[in-house]
């Protein structure tokens, strides 16, 4: 097993997620993941682990600019007939995840860009001195910017949790 | 170092606990942080806060994950798909080679006899009217309704630089021959499963004059010719991508080849002891659609499940494009479903 085979068993989750994160697609983020590693086979970097987490950010930021057009083809795709049954969750639990859901993504996208890029970066694993290579911040800046984008979005989803247990009051 | 190591009344900033709790710092940083936390107990609170701030963002960003649990696709299957990745790009820089190659032959060739046209007026006075001429006769044969020729535009140019148009239009009869006989190949009704009296769709779908089936979708350069095959060797074509419901004989297997990085469709005919045929379809979420439409009024269909998908490339890169299995055949839909259910893809 080489490098790039550890790298892509261990750290494969790690990329869907931080793609996931950036474009709110599960299947286009594993296809995303995939291209990455496609693409690291063939350049062969030498810091594997940054250089997956900057195509991939680049590749979220392409996929984006495209989403548009994208959106059109998924709900043709949507109109097709897909799964077998399978078991729907309860009413309730999917209302309640829903709502955990778009809070939890409203603080997110509360954040300055640069905020959430660091906060989702070190989520996803990387160290200081591999966000601040990627995000162009100086490291001992890494630091500062976390302790920020941490606290805003913990405030922001606080603000929209009591926002929405006032509504349902 | 840091003023709060020599100045006690100053405490630790909170960029650098959140590094601390980061594991981002050096060992002498840390080794100073702990000094500093054994002996302040404020900073000792605000450590906890920290550390109870960064544990909330960790379970929040944990539920914003797109599954419970991702599995990676086998590396295998991604060497593969970059080895093939690779193939095309050998196979298309070719293509432009050949492409710009075959240019520059007929920019040369062009270029040589509009030179030569230039250079010699006589011989320019003498063609001019021999093209014309030449051009008109043949105007009253049925090859003539080739429509370059009825163009101004390219008969003033041919004008200009064809000596000769015989061996030329010779050429454009041939190429309409090549090409009328390159559409009546794609025309070829598709082949019936000849083992049983099988619900063939494809069959009746050509006798309609539709035989949607033997027509690419889109502008598809290749030939999509369905093909009857043992199951061994269809086994083989298909890798282990076969829908097959266990326990039933096989009676016939069909598949039709996809675009490049597109595996075939694939129809496996069964026949159940009652003499019932049914007959799972694998591939493009739009072809099997398109079979599931077109049948006879007895023959139903199951719901759809998705197979896995291919991964094809396109002008913005590789992409995905679903698959789906279905079962047909002249049974009730529930059972139908349930035969779904139970099909494999071997």
């Amino acid at each position: 097993m080489d490098d790039l085979e550890r790298l892509y068993k261990t750290h494969y989750a790690a990329v869907v997620r931080f793609l996931y994160r950036k474009i709110w697609d599960a299947d286009r983020a594993e296809d995303l993941a995939q291209e990455v590693f496609i693409r690291a086979m063939a350049h062969r970097p030498e810091k594997p682990r940054a250089w997956i987490f900057a195509v991939a950010a680049n590749l979220a930021r392409d996929e984006a600019r495209a989403a548009i057009r994208r959106k059109k083809h998924l709900t043709l795709l949507k109109d097709d007939p897909i799964p077998l049954s399978t078991p729907e969750p309860s009413a309730e639990d999917a209302v309640d995840r829903e709502e955990r859901w778009a809070r939890v993504t409203g603080a997110l996208a509360a954040l300055t860009e640069r905020d959430r890029d660091v906060l989702l970066l070190w989520d996803a694993g990387l160290s200081y001195p591999e966000i601040a290579a990627q995000t162009g911040l100086a490291v001992g800046a890494v630091g500062t910017t976390l302790a920020r984008a941490r606290k805003r979005l913990i405030e922001a989803h606080d603000r929209l949790d009591y926002q929405a247990r006032t509504a349902h009051s | 170092m840091t003023d709060w190591t020599i100045k006690q009344e100053r405490h630790i900033p909170e960029d650098e606990l959140h590094a601390y709790l980061d594991q981002a710092l050096s060992r002498s940083q840390c080794a100073e942080i702990e000094t500093h936390l054994s002996a302040c107990k404020l900073c000792q609170a605000r450590r906890s806060a920290v550390a109870a701030l960064r544990d909330r963002t960790t379970a929040l960003l944990s539920g914003l994950a797109p599954r419970p649990v991702i599995v990676p696709p086998s590396f295998q299957d991604l060497r593969e798909r970059q080895s093939r990745r690779l193939a095309l790009a050998v196979w298309r820089a070719r293509l432009q080679r050949s492409s710009l190659w075959a240019a520059g032959v007929v920019a040369a060739v062009g270029a040589g006899w509009v030179a030569r046209t230039l250079l010699d007026p006589h011989r320019t006075t003498v063609s001019a009217p021999l093209v014309a001429q030449s051009v008109a006769t043949p105007a009253s044969s049925p090859i003539a309704a080739v429509p370059a020729i009825d163009s101004a535009s390219t008969a003033e140019i041919e004008k200009q630089a064809t000596p000769a148009p015989l061996p030329q239009r010779s050429a454009v009869v041939a190429a309409h021959n090549v090409s009328s006989a390159r559409s009546s190949r794609a025309l070829v009704p598709a082949p019936t499963l000849q083992l049983a009296s099988v619900v063939t769709p494809v069959t009746r779908a050509a006798v309609e004059g539709r035989a949607p089936l033997t027509r690419p979708a889109g502008n598809d350069p290749f030939d999509r010719v369905w093909r009857v095959v043992p199951w061994e060797d269809a086994l083989q074509i298909a890798g282990s991508e076969l829908p097959f419901i266990e326990g039933i004989p096989v009676v016939g297997v069909m598949f039709q080849p996809g675009v490049p990085g597109e595996r075939p469709t694939v129809i496996v005919a069964q026949q159940d002891p009652n003499g019932e045929v049914i007959q799972s379809i694998e591939g493009p979420v739009a072809r099997v659609n398109e079979l599931r439409t077109h049948q006879p009024s007895d023959v139903h269909a199951s719901d759809v499940a998705r197979t896995a998908p291919d991964y094809v490339d396109g002008p913005g890169g590789m992409h995905r494009a679903l698959r789906i299995l279905t079962v047909i055949g002249r049974l009730p839909v529930d059972s139908l479903n349930t035969l779904a259910r139970l099909a494999t893809i071997r």
